[in-house]
Parts: C-alpha cells; structure tokens; sequence
C-alpha cells in the first residue's frame, strides 16, 4: 500500500493534478473561515459591478484631509473622464463643425478642450449624424463641464425645515485626499458582484464547495452502483449477468442526459436540493463503472487465488471482499475520480438548462453560469460574472483527469510512453 | 564445397532506451549457413536469439540499432545499404522472416490475396493481380493449403492454418534465408508437428534454399536443423552439429538447457532433469568475465576476472569457456 | 452476406429493444413521482396565465390526452397512440401552437448543426491523433496536452469562449440565434448567408469539443496498432512504410466508430447546452424554454425526439461498421 502510494507520487501528471485540487480544496475551506459573508446576500444595489476596491463616498467626507501635491493629479483626472476614443469623436465633431483638421491636436488636452467649449453647440445639426450620435455628444458635453477648473468643490446640506441648501463652510479641494484606512466603510470586491448584486468571490467559493459536495456524492453513488453491478455480474455470472448487462447495455445507449432531464423536471423546482441533484446524476452514471469492473472481475474470477478460496469454502462475500475488491480498487478510485469530475459537469448542464438546485438556498457553478447566460454577461462584458466559474470548472475537471491519467500510467505500465 | 547463402561476421546491435541507455542484446555474434542447409538458435527467453533474428533482417528500427558486423547473403554485403534499398531488394526477397506469434501477424482486416499483392508489389511493380493470384494459387497447393484461403480474412482462419498461411507468405520470393523465430511455440503439438514438418518441406521442395530455426527447446532442433547454435546473453557460448550440442554439449548453459525441459525423444530418457538455478544478467549492466559465472556449476573465481573469449574446436564446433573441453568432461564425470 | 445478415437483425433487434425500453422510461419516470402530472401542470400554469378559460380548456385536453383519471396501463396505450399519431398536445408555453409544431420548427436546426458537427469534429480529431502517434516529438507534445485539456472542458465554456472571443470581441459573427433577427426565413440569398453566418459559432464550438476525445483516443488506439505484430511483419516482408500506415490508420480507426457510437448521446448532451448559450432555435433552446416555462408536454416530446436521434444515429453507425470491419462478418459464423 505504501508502495503503491509513493508510486503514485512518482507521477508528474498525478502531482500537478493533485496540487491543484489541493490548492482549490484550501481555498473552499480556509476561505469562509476568513470571509464570513452569507454566499447568497444582496449587497449591491443594481447589476454587474466591476471588480475593485469600493470606498464609501460618504463617509471619505468626513474622513481626515491630507494635502497631497501630485505632479500629474490633474491630467489624471481629465483623463479619466477623457478617453481617447472620446477625443477622436470630438475632433470628428469640430472637424464637421467646419474646423480645420490640422488645427485640431487631440493630444493637447487643454487646447482640445478650448476648441470644444467654444464652438460645441448641441443645437447645431450635423448631416448624417444619428439621434443615438447626437446624445453621446450631450452627455460627453455635460461630463467635460468644469473638467479644467482648479475650483474645490463646496459642501452643502438640506436644511430640514426650510428644505435650502447651507454650505457647511467645508471645501474638497482637488488636492485632498483622505487614508482608505481611516474611511469607515470600504468594501473589497475582486470579482465585482452579479447580476443580483452579490459579491462574485465569496458567491464563487461557496458555490465550488457546493459543486464538489455534489460531484462527490454523485460519484460516490454511482461507483457504488456500478460496483456492486459489475461484481454480481462479472462473479457469479450466468442469468445474473445476462440481466445485469442487458440494463448496461440499455443505459449505455440511451442518453443519460435525458433520464437527467426527465427525473430532474419531475422532481419539481420545490424538491430539489443539492443533495437531490447529486443522488438523481449518480443514478444516470454508474454504467460505465459496471462495465469496467465487470471485465476485471472476469478476468480475475479463475485465478489461482479465487479457486483455492472458493476450494477453502469461504463465503461468497468473504471471497468478493479479500480476493476480488483489492484487485479491482484501482480501477474504482480511478473510475470514481472520473465520475466526480463528470458529476460537476453534469450538474452545470442540468443547471444550464434551468433543471439545477432549488435556487434560493445554495449557489453551484452550474447555478451561477444559468444567471450569468440568462442576464447576458458574456454579451454585456461582464467577464468577472462567467469566467472565474468557468477557469474552476476546468481547473477542478482538469486536475481530476490529470490524477487519473497519472494513476492509469502507474497501474498500467503499457500506456507510459 | 556447398555455396554460403548467410554469412554473418562479428554483428553487434543494441537497444537505446528511452533513458538514452544501451542494451547490447547481440554482441559480437558470427555465424554461416550453407546453401541446403539449416541452423538452429537455442536459448531461454531474454537471452537475445530474437533479437538476433531481428538483426540478421539488416533492416533497424527503433529503438533497436545496428552498432557494428557484416551480414553477407549469396556474397552480397548488405551491412552497409541504404534502408530503403534493403527494405526493397532484400527483405522478403532474399531473406524471410516468420514471427514469433503468428497469430497476429496478418493485418486482420485485409484479405490474404490483398496482403499477397502488396508483398509482391513491394518488389515487382509490374506484375498484374491475375498473375500473382495465379502464384499464390500455386504455391498454397504445393504447401497443401486451400485455394479458398487465399479470399479469407485472417480471423476466418484456425490457428495452425493462419501460421501455416504466414509461412506460405513468407517463402512467396523464393528467399535464399528463411529466418523462423519460435514458428510453433504458440500452438497445440499436433499442429506444431504439421508447422515443422511444413518447414522441413520448404527446404526439400527448394523453395527456400536455407533456413535458421529459433526456438528455446534445444531438444526440438535435433529433428529440424543441421547445426545448432546456443546463446546467452547475447553471445554465443556453444555451437556445433545438432548431434553434437544435443548429445554431447560442452558448455555448461548448454547442458543446463537439455536438462531443463522433459522430453520424451529416444536416447534422451535418461539424461537427468536438472533446471538451471538463476536468471539471465540484466544486459543494461553486464557483468565483466563470464556472463553465465553467477549461475555455472563449475564456476571458478577467475571466470568472473577476464572476458572469455570463443574456442574454436576442430570441425566448426565452438564453445565459450576458460576451461578446456577436456576439464569440463571431467567436471560432468563427477556430477 | 447471410452473415451480414444475422448481425443486420441482431443489431435492429437491440435498436427496437432499447427503443421500447427509452420509451416506456420516458412515460413511466415523470409519472413515478407523486402528483397527478397534470394538476400539478395546471396548478403551475394559473400563476403565468391571464385567461382563466384558457387554462380551464388545456386542462381538460390534458385529462383527456394522458387519461389521467384511467389506470397506468391503459393510460400507456393511450399515450402510445396520440405518439403514433405524432400527437403530443398542446405546448403550455407557447399555447395555440401544438408540441409537435414546435418541435417540428427546431428538429431541423438541431440535425443540420449536431450531426455534420460532430462528424467534422470526429474527422478532424482522428486526423490529429493519428498524426500525433505517427509523427511524435513536439506535435505530439502539443497536440495531446491540448486535447487534454479541451476534452476536460465543458462544452457550453468552450460556447461562451468563443462568442466571447468572435462573436462579442472581435464581432466577426453574429452571438445568438439561427438568423438574423429582422428577416423571415425564405429562400433569399440574404435569408440563406445570415443562416450560414449565425451557423459558424456553435457549429465550431461543437466540433471543438469534440476534437479532444477523439484525438486523444485515435492516438492510444494508433500506437497500439503500431506496435501490433502485423505491422513488424510487413515491414520485414518489405512492404513500404506508407502502406503499412495505411493499414494501422484503417485499424486503429474502426474501433473509433463504435466509439463513436457510444459516445454520441453525450455529445448530443453537450451540444445541447451549447445551442442554448447560442440561442441557437434548436431543441437544445426549446427544451430551456420548456423548462422556463414549466411545458411538461413539450419536455416530455424533446426528450423522446433526442432519444429517438440519438439511439437511430447509433443504430446508422453500428449498421456502417458492420460493412466496413470484415472482423463482424466472421464472428457471425458461429
């Protein structure tokens, strides 16, 4: 046993899966024991907010100010609010406006804007300029408003009797700053949130958790079935295999995916739980755990070993157990693997199609991928919304089929090559 | 004085593994066959007489290597020719090979007739298909062989009668060698019995004119070859007429060999069974001196200090030993 | 040809077989579970639908059609019959217009894009893994890890990646539908190009998938062909390199086709879901929109249509294989 382990650990595939794996399973458990956010809550008020570092801008005002003069604050700033695909609408504005081209320089900031302000007119009608073209430009007008000024900017509050506003005397200059340490109220968000507001990364290691229990379960029962399966038919053989093989064979053909469908459904939206999901994809997968273990017991049945057990009189189960299961054991791990990763993924296709785990209780992978399609996020841009699920379906998928492919090479020395 | 259909002078070849490292499994092996003639190979398993088959072919594919020797056929040198030349104007023309399991030895979903085309047009591009059926048919009624063979796929033939069929395939060119690696150790002794007496047929109707027999029972050479040749460890250690190596052999291995296996041929009763104690050495790190040293009976300890080289004995017989034919005898006297 | 035969009728006999077996699963699974299928389909409909007569009329079609209130036997022939009769009732999603009629608009697209898919898919991925074995070194070593990791990928990531990449990037082709949104399918030029140009995506995003799988297996298969005795043989008859090739690629390739045959039902799975992130009107969206709109007649008759595709497209290529491998012929002969 010993042997076989540090065999195993030989096998470069075999490592690198299994660190990943290792790596992921770290980071589901250690994770939450950091982050105590509830997977599920909304926080966020609106859709897809990108990924970074949100400060409250309230509370920043009645942070400590620090003046701090910074060398390129200003072109920053204009920036920012500037970019360049900005610059090349506004030079095509001047230009049609009836402006020279080559006294237009878009990269001068200052005399670009110049330009703009005194010739920009939002009554003037441009040819061929569409409506959605001529509201882009209001709204560019409107954000480069004040854009050069070096004014700070006022506070002010709404008296509550007479409902006008009264400047508190507190001025923002444009070189204040305030310590993110010292806001009250700052949130990190690496992932962003979905299109419910929630925060991805948290949303994400729960629903991997959740994705693996599944993918576990899933593959437990269906080695489980297929085992038994495979060694009744493969040992005692005769009408007992002809029976079992006949319902291999029939699942074999007809697609599991569909039995999926069909049992999922009629479960009902109410019913189904995680668990459920993950016992009702280990019931449509065993077949090909069957399958395998059955040529091995085959293949085993009359050996010498079997034989002088079966002469010993030992019982039918006792010979199963200490003659047959220790032969077989590799290619259950190895099948079980396999049935883990394909549980994952089966689950992501079920939940696809809108047939995943009752909604309200859990994420899964599969569950935050049917969000992201149904709101759109690989059309909108929203990659922090699909990607980071996709990279841990794959990384988990992959990983698993790198384990066994660096078992298969161990326990059959044929395939190295 | 009979023509030398093979000659072969000092052939070493190697395996490169995938760790870059050289097995020597034939080293520095000499041997001649003359026309009308055959020559038995003997040896357990590992010790290099098929690879030695694969060797005498002149034809090297990975990871198998041509370190060093000549293979002369019918006086033509064949050790230096390009591949591409050996492939076409010797291999299945001047010299044959039957393989080691013939069960699987014919692509299974080609008809007979289809692989017999694309051997001979391997070698003669303008022969029509009528006329190489018109071959074939020929010769599978020479060798005794159903026409009807001839429009079968492999897996409609029974064992014996696919060997019986490959060999047929084998000797189609008339070769000059037919190089037989363990034709019949994979079938039942009935139709081992028609596969020798097939080979021994091929040689009386001339359609080959001399053959090398491999086998790992030494015993079973007496009733095919002429000479007989054993190896270990990728050498030579004995060699001489079949009469001599089974009856009288010299080299201690060569005794071992007929000791170890139980056959019931006349004269051969009372040779006591005596199985040989060991494995072959491991050919990755050869042991210096004596290759057999570790497992001999006679072993002395300054076998294991120098490399022994061939004693050659009057009348082509050879035998690899520091001690003298006539010690050695004197050591088998006294058990 | 009698043996052809014997294995013609042995493999239709298994087809029936596992057709009955499909079919009765498709009736008898959803009515294992608790309920009465069509209360709890009425129960959910009077939460989506307005007209209370219209739901009264389908529920009263539906008792009718399912002979709910009849024992489960009997109910069974009825069901045999109206599936006879290519009646599956109405669709409760898209009510006023029968299953059928739904199912016969999206079967077609769901043909047209599966299966010449995957056959490109299984062409390509073969030529690779023979290549792979064949040619070694660095094709080898960066063709297999590759296929490694494509066959481990999920088929509807392998969709979004590339409508994220060609469809919403680089907007080369069009990121949902079957053809553009503004025209009427006719026999246009115009209809016949949006058609084409809508097909590229999930059409590419199916045959990807399937590469992998393939690949990865023609390569074990080839190498072991390789090394197959035949093969030393007829080198050492003198037979040239190139046409033993061929005799290893012909082998190595037959046991690819069963292969194929027992894996088609999973990819047909995958490309399913990979239709659904293309909104590709096939049967992979309309068994979504059944989902979302809780069409119980319209899920039941999809996953009938699939299963009948999947198990006549094994049945095509196990009848095919039996021609081309001369081996099936002679193991009928006993």
């Amino acid at each position: 046993m010993k042997h076989i382990i540090q065999q195993v650990f030989h096998s470069g595939k075999f490592i690198v899966g299994f660190v990943i794996l290792a790596a992921v399973l770290l980071i589901v458990i250690v994770y939450p024991l950091l982050i105590k956010d509830a997977p599920l809550a909304i926080i966020g008020q609106g859709t897809f907010f990108p990924p970074g570092t949100y400060v409250n801008a309230y509370d920043s005002l009645g942070s400590p100010k620090y003046i701090l003069n910074l060398e390129h604050a200003a072109a920053k700033r204009i920036a920012s609010k500037l970019s360049d695909d900005d610059r090349l609408a506004m030079q095509e504005w001047l230009v049609a406006a009836g402006i020279p081209e080559n006294e237009i320089d878009i990269s001068n900031t200052e005399q670009l804007l110049r330009q703009w302000e005194n010739h920009y007119d939002p009554q003037t009608n441009i040819a061929g300029m569409t409506n959605a073209k001529r509201n882009y430009y209001i709204r560019l007008n409107a954000s480069l408003k004040g854009l050069l000024s070096t004014e700070g900017a006022i506070i002010a509050v709404k008296n509550a009797d007479t409902g006008a506003l009264e400047e508190t005397g507190d001025v923002v200059a444009q070189s204040d700053y305030v310590n993110i340490g010292q806001v009250a109220n700052v949130r990190r968000l690496p992932l962003g949130t979905d299109n419910f507001g929630r925060d991805v990364l948290t949303e994400l290691v729960a629903a991997t958790r959740v994705s693996l229990q599944i993918g576990f379960v899933a593959g437990i029962v269906a080695t489980l079935i297929g085992l038994t399966l495979g060694l009744l038919s493969g040992y005692i053989g005769g009408l007992v295999d002809d029976g079992i093989m006949f319902i291999t064979n029939l699942f074999t053909v007809i697609p599991s995916f569909v039995l999926l469908i069909l049992i999922s459904f009629s479960i009902g939206q109410e019913k189904r739980g995680a668990v459920t999901v993950a016992v009702v994809i280990g019931f449509t997968s065993w077949v090909w755990t069957a399958r395998a273990v059955r040529a091995q017991v085959i293949s085993l049945r009359n050996r010498d070993h079997v034989n002088l057990s079966k002469l010993s009189g030992h019982s039918l189960v006792y010979i199963i157990f200490a003659d047959i299961l220790p032969y077989v054991a590799s290619y259950v791990v190895m099948a079980l693997i396999l049935q883990i990763s394909s549980g994952i993924l089966a689950e992501a296709g079920l939940s696809i199609l809108g047939l995943g785990p009752k909604t309200t209780e859990v994420p899964t992978l599969g569950l935050m991928m049917n969000w992201a399609m149904i709101y759109q996020a690989p059309v909108l841009g929203k990659w922090w919304a699909y990607l980071p699920v996709l990279v841990t379906i794959a990384l988990i998928t992959f990983s698993m089929n790198l384990m066994n492919t660096g078992l298969d090479q161990v326990f059959n020395p044929a395939l190295r090559d | 004085m009979a023509k030398v259909m093979l000659e072969v002078k000092e052939l070493t070849t190697k395996y490169i593994t995938r760790f870059q490292e050289n097995i020597y499994a034939v080293d520095h092996v000499s041997l001649k066959v003359e026309e009308g003639k055959s020559l038995g190979i003997a040896g357990e398993s590992g010790c290099g007489k098929s690879t030695l088959a694969l060797s005498l072919m002149g034809y090297y594919f990975p990871p198998l290597h041509y370190t060093s020797g000549e293979i002369i056929i019918d006086g033509r040198n064949i050790s230096g020719m390009e591949p591409d030349d050996v492939r076409k104007s010797i291999l299945g023309k001047e010299i044959a090979y039957i393989p080691q399991s013939a069960m699987n030895a014919l692509n299974p979903t080609q008809k007979i007739i289809h692989f017999i085309e694309d051997v001979i047009h391997a070698h003669e591009s303008h022969v029509t298909k009528k006329e190489i059926y018109e071959r074939a048919r020929k010769l599978f009624e020479i060798l005794g062989l159903p026409e009807s063979t001839l429009q079968k796929y492999p897996v409609e033939l029974s064992g014996g009668m696919k060997q019986r069929t490959v060999i047929a395939i084998s000797v189609l060119l008339s070769p000059k060698v037919l190089i037989a690696d363990e034709p019949s150790s994979a079938l039942d002794v009935t139709t081992q019995k028609m596969v020798i007496k097939m080979l021994r047929d091929l040689m009386e109707k001339k359609l080959i004119k001399s053959m090398i027999f491999i086998t790992h029972e030494l015993p079973l050479l007496y009733n095919v070859t002429d000479d007989i040749m054993v190896m270990y460890a990728g050498q030579i250690v004995e060699k001489g007429t079949a009469e001599q190596v089974v009856f009288d052999s010299i080299h201690p291995y060569a005794r071992g060999l007929m000791g170890s296996i139980i056959v019931p041929e006349q004269g051969l009763r009372d040779v006591k069974l005596t199985a040989i104690p060991g494995v072959p050495p491991n050919l990755k790190n050869p042991p210096a001196g004596c290759q057999f040293a570790e497992r001999c009976q006679y072993v002395r300890p300054e076998c294991k200090a120098m490399s022994v080289n061939l004693r050659e004995l009057k009348g082509g017989r050879a035998y690899r030993c520091i001690l003298s034919e006539e010690e050695l005898r004197e050591a088998y006297q006294n058990g | 040809m009698e043996r052809y035969r014997k294995y013609f009728l042995n493999k239709l006999s298994w087809f029936l077989i596992t057709f009955v077996c499909a079919f009765i699963l498709n009736f008898i699974l959803p009515r294992l579970m608790p309920g009465d299928p069509v209360a709890a389909i009425v129960s959910r409909m009077a939460q989506g639908m307005s007209n209370a007569t219209g739901v009264q009329a389908i529920y009263q079609q539906y008792t009718e059609l399912f002979g709910t209130n009849k024992p489960l036997l009997q109910q069974f022939f009825i069901y045999v019959n109206n599936v006879l009769h290519g009646n599956f009732g109405f669709s409760l999603s898209q009510y006023t217009r029968t299953v059928a009629d739904v199912l016969g608009a999206s079967i077609w697209w769901t043909i047209c894009l599966q299966f010449p898919a995957i056959i490109v898919g299984w062409l390509i991925g073969n030529t690779l893994g023979a290549l792979a074995a064949y040619r070694k070194g660095g094709f080898d070593k960066i063709i297999m890890p590759i296929s490694i990791f494509v066959s481990n990928f999920p088929a509807f990531g392998m969709a979004i990646i590339l409508l994220v990449i060609f469809g919403v990037g680089l907007k080369w082709f069009p990121t949902s539908g079957g053809y553009g949104f503004d025209l009427i399918p006719n026999f246009s030029w115009k209809f016949i190009w949006s058609v084409i140009v809508h097909y590229q995506l999930p059409f590419w995003s199916i045959v990807l998938i399937s590469i992998g799988g393939q690949a990865i297996g023609m390569r074990s298969m080839s190498i072991y062909e390789l090394n197959a005795d035949y093969v030393k043989y007829a080198r050492f008859m003198g037979i040239k390199d190139r046409k033993i090739i061929g005799y290893v690629f012909r082998n190595a390739m037959l046991p690819q086709i069963t292969g194929l045959a027992l894996s088609i039902g999973t990819m047909v799975g995958g490309a399913l879901v990979a239709e659904i992130i293309f909104s590709y009107p096939g049967l992979g969206f309309t068994l979504l929109n059944g989902v979302m709109g809780q069409d119980y007649p319209l899920i039941s008759a999809s996953t009938l249509i699939i299963t009948v595709m999947v198990l006549s497209a094994n049945f095509i290529i196990e009848i095919l294989y039996g021609i081309i491998d001369p081996r099936i012929k002679a193991a009928q002969a006993d």
